[in-house]
């Protein structure tokens, strides 16, 4: 009977926050019936305008169910009672209970600090509305994460590679050391001042700055995406905050594997510091190569079979596929939403190519549902959460520190870097593009997820209670002010390239000029370094061939003594393609990657075009186009004969069509 | 008693954390590789082994592998602890060991007969899924779909005999099999198999009543891949999908039968509140889905979210997914809501989504469904190995075999022959052969047993279960292919064949339908037809005649409010009266593509067929003066314009 009751209470209220979004969605309804009476010059405004409340919205409701669970239930009698009726000295992970001639079976839930028994759940309703905190990093982070992965713009995210790169590792490295730095002053601040009441070493100070370091600018970003924001800049951030979130989850985990040896386990000792260090390399390289491997595994798969005859076999496959590596990666110990994140990348750079179209959009519209469904999950969880969640430490003085040090990590991460990255950089990240990422230093579903995993002590409630306020107010707040800010900062928005290549971005004058190949080559070296212009040849003349029905085909790339295994490997389309267009394809090989990206880029800019417009004469421009594209490839052709290039490029990059 | 105690440190728990992982991590390799073999089968036209039949063969396999190849060493801790201060079962027990407080979660009841076996192979038991996982999450995705994927033109021909042969086929069944296997339990009692008095007759009708829930997705597919005649394949689909409604509220309400003194006399107070509470729930399970996809439909006509696909579509996956959680909460069953809640945003909202919509949320539902059937299957050949109270009994499983296929005999041929009687267009010989044929068991009979398996005789029924599954689905599902041929039933019917067909035939076909319409549906289904398209089409949908023009006048506001302004605009040009009564037509023709991929260019030019046959007049005046023939045509639909 109670087994029953209980779960239909848990039903129940999974269905009150499951009304969450429904209710957004009257509101959203709402925003819009406004725009299409007025149907005038604000019609985009208003558009955004949802958007922007989207995230704010879902909290917003989330908050509200929230203040009804937690005053406007009866707090009904805890169940819980100590018992003191075993002999035993260990505890199992199932226990049999005989209860006046029945047996009931009872499994292990987790061990609690004896302080914190009589403050165990009272209220029995709220306990049902919160969830065990590895739910979110079991079911709902990873589709989110897979999907930022499979969706990273290819074109700009390998143009900025180093930057994006630069600002994930050292950046969060130098924004969690600072925080860490910070918080700690402010906690001895507080031990003066006599506010504290339990302990908060240092290294908890640590992992409070890794975890608040992870970003999260979904509102930012969505609002980018609407106004067809500057794409380097669009890039600059999404690669940023993707690559932040991987790196925050795997520094926050080692950093609670800092433990010292002997007795002052709060001092700093090297061997444990260095252990900690290797953990980090090791965990994120683990993670990496995990989700490396599993996804050219499926690439292989689906190049080698026909499954492309049957796309729900495929998206099926895809999917369990994907799904794998995020439990291969924790079943050996690796963090699965990181590997779950590079399998999504290489998903995208070389399976999508395999499969078939229909396959293609059901993919993108699967992970982009499981995305939308577990983000606003997330958000609206946040909101129940600051009232259901029954631990709360709020410490002003801690929530003020915490502010003024998110907000100056975010600066001495973002300003010295990109100063450094400007001097290497032949396209400089201008002042107001610094301001902006410094502005868009949004926390988000990871800092929440990694707040709330563990809230067993009292600096972890402390911390979890500050992460939720940091997030609330980033949200809220800078959420709401991106449009503002960015008409401020007079960031170009609208951006088209596909009509007017923009001025900062010489490399289409380049391509369409008449053929200065050297100049080219130039700026490729320049931009990228050394070891990426390796990387894309590499990438070109090996992996492509080798994963993908694409590319130049292996019996020309490899060397003559591994004839055999490259004509076995090499998919027979590869030569077809190949038989029109031999000569021509040495020249090409270098700068493929860039070619790659400029397609890729106009063809995003073309379905961010359509989707964003909605007008009658989208067929019209659509026509239009993709006449001025072809009549483009064919400026390409006559200019350098990489003609090839671009065909090919339109089924290497039809990934990116989707991202908008 | 032996037990090995096991101390769990922080590591063990970690371990314990990822113990998880590696299950689901083994399910979903055995996926990888049923989807594998199965595109190898379907690439070369190897049809005797279904993906489900396959996804049960690497089940097996692994089962095997863990039953033997695992070291039952791992024992968990079996003592029972008395306690004698607890009246009652806490949800959350603390427990105070060696000053350590532990939080202990209730899980479940066991009786007291299962204490011993119940510690066994501790790998066993993890791979071992919580039954109630079958009803909450992966059976509502498999019924969703196969709600929303009722081929909507010939199920409502044939509604009448669907309905017959759901409802009382399934209660002949359970009755007949529930007599056989009373018979055949007292012969195990006389034969000193059983002691008297375990076995029951209301467990030998809840027995009944869930192997009554017929599954036959392997000889559907099979159907649909070969175009086997679409009447027979309605019938099949219609009754299978409605049969499990049916079967699931019946074991329900077989289950809380409880006579008062004793358990094995008959007591007509005890049987009427189980028929009340079978009507009950069918009926407010059927109410809570329709409520909610009424909503759903509601909501994407009066709002522009057709705009927004994505938002569309999640609005749609969490209202249909809260169609099952607050049938669940009410005390109903989820699953059959979720039934009924997939057929009416099949017949309604679907006609709101824009078409981008429309293609995710079926290729989304397909999906899950797709995984989650797979899955089920799966496990239930890991079943036969990993679950640890398996009873094998020779006589009741044979009587079981027996049982059933006297039961199939007498739920479709003594009904076929009542329903001649009234069809013009008859059931033949060959169909009722075929429908006999296709009494495959499957996943809700399966979910249904396992749900419980407490007592004794509950175990036994779970294994007999399970080989009945295993038997049918190879056997059966394996000898669909020369079993067509056999009955010489026509195969290759294509649906742009009829389409072709339909112009030239047109005058003589049309009155014809009309007639068998006006025989086969009764008075009731026509005023419902009537109703459909006059009230609820036009309050719910975009399309069907204005309002105002079907409600009386003195209710004129309302009309106004309620009526899409689109259904203003279209009742000018003649001709699109008729599309929105079709609309049906093109969500079949529609879905017809997508569990056909391979041959895109055979849905395209049926498009593109479809759309040059001008709508002819008659046609139009037919369905205008309405008897409810016009959902047998298929004319131009404006959808389907939007297709080319």
């Amino acid at each position: 009977m109670n087994s029953i009751l209980s779960n239909k209470n848990k039903v129940l209220l999974t269905l009150l926050s499951i009304k969450g979004p429904s209710f957004r969605f009257s509101c959203l309804r709402f925003t819009l019936a406004v725009k299409f009476l007025r149907r005038t010059v604000c019609e985009n405004i208003c558009l955004n305008h949802s958007k922007l409340l989207q995230e704010g919205e879902q909290r917003g409701i989330g908050l509200i169910v929230g203040v009804i669970l937690r005053y406007g239930t009866p707090a009904t009698s805890g169940h819980d009672k100590s018992l003191s009726c075993t002999q035993e000295d260990r505890a199992f992970s199932t226990l049999l209970v005989n209860v006046s001639g029945k047996f009931f079976e009872y499994t292990l839930k987790g061990e609690i600090s004896p302080g914190k028994i009589n403050s165990v759940e009272q209220n029995d309703m709220l306990r049902k509305v919160t969830f065990d905190p590895e739910v979110f990093f079991n079911i709902l982070l990873p589709p989110i994460i897979f999907h930022a992965g499979y969706s990273l713009k290819k074109r700009h995210f390998f143009r900025n590679l180093g930057s994006i790169l630069a600002y994930a590792f050292l950046g969060t490295a130098v924004s969690c050391f600072i925080i860490g730095n910070l918080m700690y002053g402010v906690v001895k601040l507080m031990k003066i001042v006599g506010q504290l009441s339990d302990k908060f070493y240092y290294t908890d100070c640590l992992f409070f700055g890794a975890i608040i370091s992870a970003t999260d600018p979904v509102t930012v970003l969505a609002i980018f995406n609407e106004l067809h924001a500057d794409v380097d800049l669009y890039a600059l951030l999404f690669g940023e905050s993707v690559l932040n979130d991987a790196v925050a989850i795997v520094l926050s985990s080692s950093i609670v594997a800092y433990q010292p040896a002997g007795l002052n386990t709060h001092a700093f000792d090297a061997a444990a510091f260095f252990k900690s260090v290797g953990i980090f390399l090791g965990i994120f390289s683990g993670s990496f190569t995990m989700g490396a491997v599993t996804g050219v595994v499926t690439a292989l798969v689906t190049k080698f079979t026909k499954l492309h005859c049957f796309p729900l076999l495929e998206t099926a496959l895809f999917f369990l596929m994907s799904w794998s590596t995020f439990l291969l990666a924790e079943a050996c110990g690796f963090t699965g939403v990181v590997a779950v994140l590079f399998c999504g990348i290489t998903q995208a750079h070389y399976t999508y190519n395999n499969l078939s179209v229909e396959s293609r959009s059901r993919t993108k519209q699967l992970f982009e549902v499981l995305h939308f469904l577990a983000e606003n999950f997330i958000f609206s969880y946040m909101g129940l959460a600051l009232f259901t969640f029954q631990k709360h430490v709020f410490s002003p003085v801690f929530i003020i520190g915490a502010f003024v040090a998110i907000f100056l990590g975010r600066a001495a991460h973002i300003y010295p870097l990109s100063f450094f990255l400007n001097l290497g950089r032949r396209h400089k990240i201008g002042w107001n593009f610094q301001h902006m990422m410094m502005f868009s230093g949004l926390r988000g579903a990871m800092a929440f997820a990694l707040a709330i995993r563990d809230t067993a002590s009292y600096a972890r409630q402390m911390m979890f209670t500050t992460t939720l306020l940091i997030v609330f107010f980033t949200v809220w707040v800078i959420g709401g002010g991106t449009t503002p800010m960015l008409s401020w900062l007079n960031i170009r928005v609208g951006v088209d390239p596909d009509q007017d290549p923009p001025p900062n971005n010489d490399s289409f004058q380049v391509l369409q000029g008449d053929g200065p190949d050297s100049a080219r080559g130039n700026r490729t070296k320049q931009e990228s370094a050394w070891l990426f212009r390796l990387w894309y040849s590499f990438d070109h003349n090996y992996l492509k061939p080798i994963l993908t029905h694409s590319g130049p085909p292996l019996t020309t790339t490899l060397p003559a003594w591994c004839g055999l295994l490259a004509r076995c490997l090499t998919s027979p389309q590869v030569y077809d393609n190949q038989e029109p267009l031999r000569e021509e394809d040495s020249d090409f090989i270098l700068t493929e990657g860039d070619l790659t990206l400029t397609y890729g880029g106009d063809s995003t800019v073309t379905a961010n075009g359509s989707s964003g417009s909605h007008t009658a004469s989208t067929s019209l421009e659509g026509s239009r186009r993709t006449k001025s594209s072809s009549e483009e490839v064919l400026d390409r052709a006559l200019g350098m004969g990489d003609q090839p290039v671009s065909s090919r490029g339109t089924r290497l990059v039809f990934p990116l069509e989707d991202n908008a | 008693m032996e037990r090995q105690q096991r101390f769990m440190s922080e590591k063990d728990e970690y371990r314990f954390q990822h113990q998880g992982a590696v299950e689901l991590l083994v399910f979903n390799f055995l996926l990888i590789l049923t989807i594998l073999t199965i595109w190898l089968f379907k690439n070369h036209r190897f049809r005797f082994l279904h993906e489900t039949g396959g996804a049960m063969v690497y089940g097996l396999i692994m089962g095997l592998i863990l039953r033997y190849a695992t070291a039952p060493t791992d024992i968990e801790s079996g003592t029972v602890y008395d306690c004698g201060k607890l009246a009652f079962s806490p949800s959350t027990l603390l427990i105070n060991i060696t000053d350590q407080v532990y939080e202990y979660k209730y899980k479940r009841e066991i009786s007291q007969h299962n204490i011993s076996p119940h510690q066994g192979n501790a790998i066993l038991e993890k791979m071992t899924f919580d039954p109630e996982i079958f009803f909450n999450v992966l059976l509502p995705p498999i019924i969703f779909h196969a709600g929303y994927s009722l081929k909507k033109r010939h199920f409502f021909q044939n509604l009448g005999s669907i309905l017959t042969y759901a409802f009382l086929g399934t209660a002949i069944s359970c009755i007949v099999i529930g007599l056989i296997m009373y018979g055949f339990v007292k012969a195990m009692v006389y034969a000193g198999q059983l002691k008297n008095g375990d076995f029951h007759f209301t467990d030998c009708l809840f027995f009944g009543s869930l192997m009554s829930a017929t599954d036959p997705v392997t000889v559907l597919a099979i159907f649909h891949e070969l175009h086997v005649d679409l009447d027979l394949y309605t019938l099949l689909f219609g009754e299978s999908v409605l049969n499990d409604a049916v079967a699931i509220v019946l074991t329900y309400s077989i289950s809380i039968y409880s006579p008062k003194e004793n358990p094995n006399a008959f007591d007509a107070a005890a049987f009427f509140q189980s028929v009340g509470n079978f009507l009950g729930i069918f009926a407010g399970s059927f109410a809570m889905g329709s409520a909610y996809a009424v909503v759903t439909a509601l909501l994407t006509k009066f709002t522009k979210l057709c705009e927004f696909p994505m938002l569309e579509t999640g609005l749609f996956f969490l209202l249909s997914w809260s169609a099952f959680l607050s049938a669940e909460a009410a005390g109903l069953t989820g699953i059959v809501a979720v039934l009924f809640c997939g057929v009416t945003q099949a017949h309604y909202t679907y006609n709101n989504l824009s078409l981008d919509s429309k293609m995710r949320t079926k290729q989304l539902f397909e999906f899950m469904n797709f995984l989650a059937e797979n899955v089920i299957f799966c496990y239930m050949g890991l079943a036969l190995f990993t679950f640890q109270n398996h009873i094998f009994n020779a006589l009741f499983i044979l009587g079981a075999f027996l049982a059933i296929f006297v039961a199939r005999a007498c739920n479709i041929y003594p009904l076929s022959f009542l329903l001649n009687l009234g069809r013009k267009q008859k059931i033949p010989w060959n169909f009722q052969h075929m429908m006999m044929f296709s009494g495959l068991r499957g996943a809700i009979a399966f979910a249904l047993a396992i749900r419980d398996t407490e007592s004794q005789p509950k175990q036994m029924m779970f294994t007999t279960t399970l080989l009945l599954v295993f038997f049918t689905v190879w056997v059966f599902g394996g000898g669909t292919t020369p079993m067509l041929t056999w009955l010489q039933i026509r195969v290759g019917v294509e649906l742009e064949e009829e389409l072709k067909e339909a112009p030239t035939s047109h005058q003589e076909a049309n009155s014809l339908e009309k007639n068998t319409t006006k025989t086969e549906s009764a008075w009731l289904f026509r005023m419902w037809y009537g109703f459909d398209h006059k009230y609820l089409k036009p309050i719910l949908t975009h399309s069907g005649p204005p309002l105002t023009t079907t409600l009386p006048e003195w209710c004129g506001p309302i009309s106004r409010l309620l009526t899409s302004p689109q259904a203003y605009g279209e009742q000018l040009k003649e001709e699109d009266v008729e599309c929105i009564v079709n609309q049906d037509e093109l969500a079949m023709s529609y879905q017809e593509q997508a569990p056909s991929p391979c041959r895109p260019p055979a849905s395209l030019s049926l498009a593109q067929k479809a759309s040059p046959q001008t709508p002819s007049k008659d046609n139009i005046y037919e369905g205008d003066l309405g008897l409810g023939g016009y959902e047998l045509k298929l004319e131009q639909t404006p959808g389907q314009s939007q297709l080319n």
